[in-house]
């Protein structure tokens, strides 16, 4: 309260540029999902309309549901099929990275060593590798492994990109954690088991969910390494979109289907915002 | 005093082994695959191929083969437009952004979600966005008709299927201007605005606050999501190959198609291609990051 009454030198409102800017920028971002949404609605839309010349509703009697959305949820979509696949190639592979990425960040938050700074170097490399260089390359190894075209083997590619970002979320939840409570704990006369269970893993719980969340949303998103690695016979949500518009053409199906796609992020976004704060994303990625 | 020293030695050591330990698991997975892949990849462009009854190791003649066609040299020229003017726009909106977060304004809370929207979904919903927008039936081309400034889609001017690339582009400052943002802004809000609000009290300038105090702190940031966010452009697949110009495609299409021809031994080339790609990667961020670097020791920082 005291701070609100000191005039400080700065301003902490909006210039009316910033304003604008703003407002541009939610316009650049969102604006494109209305013609989405209407095309996937429409009956009849030709060009130059700006609107559809025969909206769905007024066709009710030739179909039930709008036709985009009809075909979305008929099994011959797929959609079904890939949402699935997205889900579990997903959470497989965040249990999989919080578990090899745990006891790792504990050490690189803690312990100081002989080539840390080269360690750090080498787990942040999958960030800044180009992917279609290490999807390729993969692809080789694992059609002689018989991985390609598999559940496990894109499982086992989608830890390479996931990997960076676990780490370094965690990391930070390590660092931001000190030992002091667990040694507070140890004094108290509690033992190794129930430090970890009743100290370490609380205090740590809210950062490891982030760090899953991240992980599983990168995972979701990942085209390039699925696409390549799965062969055509594992679709994703990604890999599913990509083949409906690989044309370069939008019909209304594949405007459902974009529509679709998008839900996952809409309700990661949703949850990841209570438990991912800036400052966190900030240790994580500011340097 | 020597025994002790011993049993210290001995706690030491077995202390390190369970660190080393603990690291294993990440450190397996990275050399093994991402080495793997790596070492694999040079090989094979050298001419290792033994499963195809090709091993003619060390042969430079697919890089040789490979760089001594224009269409290469006009490929890797695309690529990198794309990545660096793409990589720059992102950069400038996402400062202003992150500029402007800072502030307080009534829907605050809801702005927060919706800027983050890009990032949550995949490369391929925007995509399908530049097309629905950019496309010569899509909402701009319409919007033109509709001000009477053209009577046919084929008037439209072409923004998508070009070599400018512009529908490339607008895809991934779509996609990349939120991580800029939330890089940025998260590094702004760790640093408070205290340096900036002292530097306005001892009488300097808009530009001067902003070029002398907040463009050295938020500079970690710029330079890390950057580097991110090129690397990543220099590898993309998707977005070039629906919305790119056609023949010559950027480095990572042809990487695929060479990969995918019937041709078995193109995919040594296709091998020398990726090769290329990561190399030439490699070198522009070491670059830049060498004289990041240098910046950082000049200004005293490290």
């Amino acid at each position: 309260m005291a701070g609100r009454t000191i005039k400080t030198a700065l301003n902490s409102r909006l210039s009316s540029f910033q304003k604008i800017y703003l407002l541009l920028i939610a316009g650049f971002i969102l604006g494109p999902f209305i013609p989405l949404i209407i095309q996937s609605f429409a009956f009849r839309w030709a060009w130059p309309d700006m609107l559809p010349s025969t909206w769905w509703l007024e066709q009710r009697e030739k179909s039930l549901l709008p036709l985009a959305w009809d075909y979305v949820i008929s099994p011959y979509s797929r959609v079904w099929e890939a949402t699935l696949n997205t889900m579990f190639i997903g959470t497989v592979v965040t249990v999989i990275c919080l578990a090899i990425c745990l006891p790792a960040a504990r050490v690189l938050a803690r312990e100081k060593f002989r080539g840390k700074a080269a360690f750090e170097f080498f787990l942040s490399m999958p960030l800044i590798v180009p992917e279609a260089a290490i999807g390729i390359a993969l692809l080789m190894i694992f059609i002689r492994l018989g991985l390609a075209g598999t559940y496990t083997g894109i499982i086992i590619v989608h830890l390479i990109p996931t990997i960076p970002y676990m780490i370094r979320m965690l990391t930070a939840v390590y660092q931001g954690l000190g030992r002091d409570f667990e040694e507070q704990a140890m004094i108290l006369g509690a033992n190794r088991w129930q430090v970890m269970r009743l100290v370490t893993l609380p205090m740590l719980l809210p950062g490891v969910v982030a760090g899953a969340l991240f992980t599983f949303l990168v995972s979701t998103n990942i085209f390039l390494l699925t696409f390549f690695l799965g062969q055509g016979k594992i679709i994703t949500l990604p890999t599913l979109l990509f083949s409906k518009i690989a044309g370069g053409t939008l019909d209304a199906s594949a405007a459902g289907i974009t529509l679709v796609v998008t839900v996952p992020g809409i309700i990661l976004l949703l949850i990841t915002e209570r438990f991912i704060k800036e400052e966190a994303f900030g240790k994580g990625f500011g340097n | 005093m020597s025994p002790n020293k011993t049993k210290e030695l001995a706690r030491h050591r077995k202390e390190r082994i369970w660190m080393w330990l603990q690291v294993l698991p990440v450190l397996t997975v990275l050399v093994v695959l991402f080495g793997g892949a790596l070492v694999l990849a040079v090989m094979q462009s050298l001419g290792f191929a033994p499963w195809f009854g090709v091993n003619t190791f060390p042969d430079f003649s697919f890089f040789r083969a490979l760089w001594g066609e224009w269409s290469f040299w006009y490929s890797l020229g695309l690529t990198l437009y794309y990545a660096i003017v793409s990589t720059l726009i992102a950069l400038v909106m996402g400062i202003i952004l992150a500029l402007a977060m800072v502030r307080f304004f009534p829907g605050k809370t809801l702005y927060k979600y919706l800027y983050k929207l890009p990032l949550m979904i995949p490369y391929t919903v925007g995509i399908a966005l530049a097309v629905i927008m950019l496309g010569n039936g899509g909402m701009l081309s319409r919007l033109m008709e509709f001000v009477g400034l053209i009577d046919d889609p084929s008037e439209f001017p072409q923004i998508l299927k070009s070599h400018y690339g512009w529908g490339i582009i607008a895809v991934y400052v779509w996609k990349q201007t939120p991580f800029v943002t939330l890089t940025i802004y998260a590094v702004l809000l760790g640093v408070g605005r205290e340096t900036e609000e002292a530097a306005a009290i001892l009488g300097a300038s808009k530009s001067q606050t902003f070029f002398q105090v907040t463009l050295p702190q938020i500079l970690p940031g710029i330079i890390s999501s950057t580097l991110i966010i090129f690397a990543f452009n220099i590898g993309a697949f998707e977005a070039p190959f629906i919305l790119g110009g056609g023949y010559p495609d950027t480095l990572p299409v042809i990487a695929w198609r060479y990969f995918n021809d019937a041709d078995y031994s193109l995919q040594l080339q296709g091998m020398a291609t990726v090769v290329s790609i990561a190399m030439i990667a490699g070198i522009i961020l070491y670059t830049y990051l060498a004289l990041y670097r240098r910046y950082e020791r000049k200004i005293g920082r490290n």
